[in-house]
């Protein structure tokens, strides 16, 4: 219910010091993996502000997905700063959902005891059963709840992967392409429900994507990060205003240039500004 | 012996006309049929005398004989099957356990795994039942060591089974229960062990059939009663159509546990991961 935070339009774009310190601080941060052979971030530098909706974008294997392992908790990293509220990563946190590719389900739970999983470990005993329903109810699942994930369609998997991240109410859902696996039809109708869901919770979501119309549609800014090893190319501002859909996104003025830009920066063909 | 493996031929048959139907039924009843007026043509053809090769009949009459008693009777089957299923079915679950605990502790220290792993090995490539004689001296001829030799061969298929069930997680489900700040103890009994079903099941399987086996052997060695007493006893007196009905009864107690063993794997296992 809670309108689009509209500190995203007043967020400056260089890490300038606002007002409030950014939920999510990423300071020239440095990943190596084989023992520093394969340098796999380099010199990251990436605010973001609570109830921001944040796109990466980046060509394979530049380190997207490590960043977002980073910021779980699930990896660690060689050198700068990773924090979360201002307090250093040292491992997973739980005011951070994560969504895997493929929505990552265990196939002997039913979709309601997938939702459940996260109440039911981690010392988070029992916890409240009305969030798994109303979860359940928002993205359409409530009649699919008692079914097995192999029953499910791609899409409804990953709503329940969305769904079970969401469950502990974490202030933050870090999201790995998740809609990759997905048709393009299926597809759009998950990026719509996905902003409707982020505009009803306000949660800060860094989303990871190969798709260039996903990360403009979704993102208050799109971060372009360079091939390996990764470092942040640009950021790019999407100021089309919310809710947006997917006939009106293409026909705004912006659009245009940005998807372009977007597409100049990841194949390497020069910056035209 | 051919009658072992006429049993595993009809287990066999049988798994197949689950998808084949009715007319593959038909089929391997037909085939039997066959192979039995082949097995009493060329003994009688051959004039094969009944203490080499007894007539299917003769068997027949055998496994009769053995079969319409009163189960508490001396000479039936009942009695021996009892005591030969007792102790296999104890030695299978005490070395299944001992076999998960093992493995399990193996999946999930690494420290544990270089201590055992080599000895784990040398053992598996000792023949396990040139250990019986030993064990008969130690254990003495009553239930214990009939016991301990199924528990030594049954623990092996889950030691090697539930090691690889355990380490062939996705590391994408280790991902998110750590992600969950999720115990080792609750991603081992809520991911690690799921997912190691299927392995499990047919680590189960085998043990099932290594523990009759070990019980089957240490009653050769000695014992009061048992199956393997009653083809004993039968070879001493050359009823070698005894002995064709005692092999034939283990046969079926043999695809009998097999299919307990599947059917609870069909119920336990049922989120269809195996349909990919």
């Amino acid at each position: 219910m809670n309108p689009n935070p509209p500190m995203v339009d007043a967020m400056p774009l260089s890490p300038e010091p606002a007002a409030a310190p950014p939920l999510i601080h990423i300071g020239n941060l440095d990943k190596s993996f084989a023992g520093g052979a394969v340098q796999a971030l380099s010199g990251i530098d990436l605010d973001i502000a609570e109830g921001e909706f944040v796109s990466v974008v980046g060509p394979s294997g530049c380190g997207k997905s490590t960043l977002l392992r980073i910021l779980a908790g699930l990896d660690g990293y060689d050198g700068g700063t990773a924090a979360l509220g201002g307090v250093p990563i040292t491992g997973p946190s739980r005011e951070v959902g994560v969504v895997f590719q493929a929505a990552n389900l265990l196939p002997w739970f039913t979709v309601r005891e997938n939702v459940a999983l996260p109440l039911r470990v981690g010392g988070h005993k029992g916890g409240n059963s009305e969030n798994i329903e109303a979860l359940l109810e928002i993205s359409g699942l409530t009649d699919f709840a008692a079914r097995y994930p192999y029953e499910l369609s791609g899409g409804m998997q990953q709503r329940v992967g969305i769904c079970r991240a969401l469950v502990r109410n974490p202030r933050i859902l870090l999201m790995d392409e998740p809609f990759g696996a997905l048709d393009a039809l299926t597809r759009e109708r998950m990026n719509l429900e996905l902003q409707r869901i982020w505009q009803q919770s306000g949660k800060t979501v860094m989303l990871i994507t190969h798709s260039i119309s996903e990360a403009i549609f979704l993102g208050d800014r799109v971060v372009v990060l360079s091939p390996r090893p990764g470092r942040v190319l640009r950021e790019l501002k999407v100021d089309i205003p919310r809710p947006r859909n997917n006939d009106t996104i293409i026909s705004h003025p912006s659009y245009p240039a940005l998807a372009r830009e977007i597409r100049h920066l990841l194949t390497g063909q020069g910056e035209d500004a | 012996m051919s009658s072992a493996t006429t049993a595993a031929n009809t287990g066999r048959s049988r798994k197949r006309t689950d998808k084949a139907g009715a007319s593959g039924t038909a089929i391997s009843a037909a085939g039997l049929v066959v192979l039995l007026a082949a097995w009493s043509a060329s003994v009688q053809m051959f004039h094969l005398p009944p203490y080499i090769m007894p007539t299917p009949q003769a068997v027949w009459h055998a496994l009769w004989s053995g079969l319409a008693v009163n189960p508490a009777s001396r000479v039936g089957y009942y009695l021996p099957l009892w005591s030969t299923m007792k102790n296999s079915m104890l030695g299978m679950v005490i070395g299944s356990v001992g076999g998960l605990a093992l493995g399990s502790a193996m999946a999930e220290s690494r420290l544990v795994e270089k201590l055992v792993m080599p000895y784990a090995f040398a053992l598996q490539c000792l023949p396990k039942v040139a250990i019986a004689p030993l064990v008969v001296i130690w254990a003495g001829f009553g239930d214990g060591s009939k016991i301990t030799i199924s528990a030594m061969l049954a623990f092996f298929p889950m030691l090697v089974n539930s090691f690889a069930g355990l380490r062939a997680v996705e590391p994408e489900r280790l991902d998110l229960m750590r992600s969950l700040s999720a115990t080792p103890l609750e991603t081992y009994r809520i991911v690690k062990l799921p997912n190691a079903a299927p392995y499990l099941f047919a680590g189960l399987d085998m043990a099932m059939v290594y523990a009759l086996l070990g019980t089957i052997v240490a009653e050769f060695l000695g014992a009061q009663q048992g199956m393997g007493v009653v083809i004993t006893q039968a070879q001493a007196v050359s009823d070698v159509a005894g002995v064709f009905a005692a092999l034939i009864i283990l046969g079926v107690v043999g695809i009998l546990m097999h299919a307990v063993v599947r059917e609870a794997e069909r119920k336990i296992v049922h989120w269809g991961e195996r349909k990919k």
